[in-house]
């Protein structure tokens, strides 16, 4: 490493200094615990890249940062959050929360402020106020976003305001109050609040003037909450994770809070939950196992008529048999779901003219089932078929010669000879395939959408599996509980880890310690 | 029958039962090549087009076109995609070259490490990459949303809806392909770096000049495995990009099949044109993906 050497410090320096300056940045803003564990990172970094006794792991760094970041330490925070109550309801942490609460306001009307608006070229304004008794009071903001004729839902942070000294000018394109009525920034600006540099709060009041305005909310030294207007005090009830007053009504949004088992304790024991849970839980096993043995079946079959030496065109029906490998799954789905439409499909179409039947693929729960298999099984074959063929090959022919001496026939020859062969060197790759049908998010979720509804599952889906059902739970309009839907994830890594430790022991893939 | 028949009949059999499996492939595909070039947005459900129409594929490649409003009037409008569909295929394409030309970077890396050198954990660490790579991204996803979503804050280009950082997420697919690769370093024998080690190369020089060079087949396959695995995620991609200029492929043809409008031809043509290329790479590549396989990888 010689001649190199200088060139390696050379790019740890270009690397570790604008990370270095992020870091900054970030403990700036008050991530102290994320910016330390930046800054160990970094240094670590910088030691296996600079020392020579660090060899190895300049070989393991890249591959173990990703791994870490976003494998390890995203099934560690879904742990996390399974212990938490965290949902539509209770979505924002504690602190911005009460900031929320604090920021709720009214006028106060002892100073009143002109405004004027500045449009910056990137975008972006600037707001500038003037006292209207005492101009020598004036101040402006650093540029801020506003979306024109949109009133934002959250209620944001508010703008920060700094004193401007007398000989101090604002760049940028001053707006009249017709402009800015025109351009529909009035909408936005009403949603907004504005910081003084003493932390009184000023806002719109009516279109001309901006006026100071009061805090409702007083944070008391327990956490409590008191209204100045009325003297209410509410508390935070950190069970139910929203501010009660003393008649215990919830006030206000509500903040994530930790709530232990509880979510453990539902998916076991809420019917509305449970019930759900078991059937999804028995139709995801039974789909995974018939998906494996349906495919393995069609692919041995297939794999093993084309090992026929004396057959024709071979290599044409083994291209066109692997087409479902090779275009992308995504696609192939979407059209099956087309094609299996229940009135205006081709398969439908095709059965009635042949059978006079025309089954409920989409509205009958066994019709979904049936279809989903015989989608899985179009997509899936060709992969055993992949694999049965190379180990197909690796048979000496010899042991076929010497039974049809014995006066066999082809089928005893599969039952007898071929599959006792090829199923142990399979069973690794049939657990595999398990596994990965076990969680096959997307073929329910576009073919079917776990449809149809299960009656009083709620947002269950007679065909969703056990992930279909934990991202419903998390991400559709209806739900949205984070973390119920990370406990549920949570049980599903236990199942999937031991089908994959039962994989490791079976396979001997296993590194010996 | 005599032998000779007997033989016939099974050949004849064989060929039957391998035709009926082929149309039962093909016939998809022929379907939705004729729902893209026919009139209206129907199912595929014909394999020849009762009336011919170019409207779906000018639609998905972004060329106006008229469509006609009233049949009775012979009214028309300009029919423009706001978005080219053409776009949503090129993003894919980007981002699942991009994410396998990294992965290939960290879990080569790595899986030289596991290969070739010995360290403390070492067998503990392969187990567990092992066990984790069967867990499914879908399942991390709220976590994703909150990291991505905090990383934002501070770098917009690398947040939520940004390209980048679904690029980012991707990345955390290592763990299978290091095995992938090990397993390939592993059938490499050490001598001809051992040899180059004597002669003075460093480390790294023999990991560059002797052993990347020898496992090219391999890298190829994790390639082509990955980026055929990306093009078709659907779930991390939906949540991570919101906007339509930023879609995928996946994202955005399914976006084509609502549950109250359903554009099969739209779908039908964006499908035929993305589809027709990476089937061609794949098939192309074919003697050595089936290699691969054997060795471990499961296409999802």
């Amino acid at each position: 490493m010689n001649g190199s050497v200088p060139l390696r410090q050379i790019l740890v320096a270009l690397i570790l200094l604008p990370a270095l300056y992020l870091n900054f940045v970030i403990y700036q803003t008050g991530n102290a615990w994320v910016a330390l564990a930046m800054l160990i990172v970094l240094a670590l970094g910088a030691f296996v890249y600079l020392s020579e006794s660090a060899g190895t792991f300049r070989y393991l760094f890249p591959g173990f940062l990703g791994f870490g970041l976003f494998v390890i330490f995203p099934i560690a925070y879904m742990v996390f959050l399974s212990f938490t109550k965290y949902s539509s309801q209770n979505l924002l942490d504690f602190d911005r929360c009460v900031g929320l609460f604090r920021q709720e306001t009214v006028p106060a009307g002892k100073v009143s402020y002109k405004y004027k608006l500045y449009a910056q070229d990137d975008g972006q304004y600037i707001l500038y106020l003037e006292d209207e008794k005492d101009p020598t009071k004036r101040f402006a903001s650093d540029p801020f976003e506003l979306t024109p004729g949109v009133e934002p839902k959250v209620q944001q942070e508010s703008v920060k305001l700094r004193a401007l000294a007398l000989i101090d000018e604002v760049n940028g394109r001053p707006l009249e109050t017709g402009q800015i009525t025109r351009e529909k920034l009035l909408v936005p600006m009403r949603g907004r609040q504005f910081a003084l540099p003493d932390d009184t709060l000023v806002g719109m009041a009516g279109l001309m003037k901006f006026a100071s305005r009061e805090r409702v909310w007083t944070v008391n030294q327990d956490g409590s909450l008191t209204n100045k207007k009325d003297g209410r005090v509410i508390k935070p009830d950190f069970k139910q994770g929203f501010f009660v007053n003393d008649k215990g009504e919830k006030v206000g949004v509500g903040f994530r809070t930790f709530s232990g088992v509880d979510n453990y304790i539902r998916i076991f024991s809420d019917p509305r939950i449970q019930g759900p849970f078991l059937r999804i839980f028995l139709w995801t096993v039974a789909f995974s196992g018939f998906s494996v043995i349906l495919t393995f079946a069609v692919g041995i079959l297939l794999a093993v008529v084309l090992e026929r030496k004396d057959l024709e065109f071979r290599k044409g029906y083994r291209t066109l048999l692997i087409l479902p490998y090779a275009v992308p799954a995504i696609l192939s789905i979407l059209i099956f779901k087309g094609l299996f439409n229940q009135e205006f499909g081709a398969v439908n179409a095709f059965l009635k003219a042949i059978f006079g039947f025309a089954p409920e693929w989409e509205t009958n729960p066994w019709g979904a089932r049936a279809m989903i298999l015989i989608v899985n099984v179009w997509l899936g074959y060709p992969y055993m078929m992949l694999i049965c063929t190379g180990m197909l090959q690796s048979i000496p022919s010899a042991i076929y010669e010497a039974s049809s001496i014995d006066g066999s026939n082809p089928i005893t020859d599969f039952f007898e000879l071929t599959l006792p062969l090829v199923i142990s060197p399979m069973i690794p790759i049939l657990i595999s395939s398990f596994a990965f049908n076990f969680n096959n998010f997307n073929l329910i979720y576009l073919l079917s959408s776990g449809g149809p509804k299960m009656v009083g599952g709620g947002i269950a889906g007679e065909t969703d599996l056990l992930v279909n059902y934990t991202f419903n739970i998390a991400f559709r309009d209806s739900g949205t509980n984070y973390g119920l839907a990370s406990a549920i994830a949570t049980v599903l890594f236990f199942i999937v880890g031991f089908l994959a430790w039962i994989n490791l022991r079976m396979t001997g893939r296993r590194v010996k310690i | 029958m005599t032998p000779e028949q007997k033989a016939v009949a099974g050949k004849v059999g064989a060929h039957a039962f391998l035709i009926l499996f082929v149309c039962l492939v093909l016939v998809p595909f022929i379907m939705v090549i004729s729902a893209s070039f026919r009139e209206g947005n129907f199912a595929p459900s014909r394999l020849v087009p009762d009336k011919v129409s170019f409207d779906h594929w000018k639609f998905v490649l972004g060329i106006p076109y008229q469509e006609v409003v009233n049949p009775a009037t012979g009214e028309t409008r300009l029919v423009r995609a706001t978005t080219p569909p053409l776009l949503w295929f090129w993003n894919s394409i980007k981002v699942s070259m991009i994410s396998s030309a990294g992965i290939i970077c960290l879990s080569g890396t790595a899986a030289y490490a596991f290969s070739r050198l010995r360290f403390k954990f070492r067998g503990v660490t392969l187990n567990t990459l092992l066990i984790l790579q069967m867990f499914p991204m879908v399942l991390s996803l709220v976590a994703f949303y909150v990291i991505l979503d905090f990383v934002g804050r501070y770098a917009r280009w690398l947040g939520l809806n940004t390209q980048s950082g679904l690029i980012m997420v991707y990345l955390g697919g290592i763990s299978g392909y290091i095995w992938m690769i090990k397993g390939y370093f592993d059938t490499i024998p050490t001598s001809m770096e051992e040899s180059a080690r004597i002669d003075g190369a460093s480390q790294f020089q023999t990991f560059l000049r002797i052993l990347l060079p020898m496992s090219l087949p391999i890298f190829a396959v994790v390639f082509i495995l990955s980026f055929i695995s990306y093009m078709s995620e659907y779930p991390v991609a939906s949540v991570v990009l919101q906007s339509s200029d930023n879609w995928t492929l996946a994202v955005g043809a399914n976006s084509f099949l609502f549950e109250q409008e359903k554009l099969w031809g739209r779908f039908s043509a964006l499908a035929v044109l993305s589809g027709i290329p990476i089937t061609t790479v794949f098939l192309l590549c074919q003697k050595f993906i089936t290699g691969g396989l054997t060795s471990g990888g499961v296409k999802e």
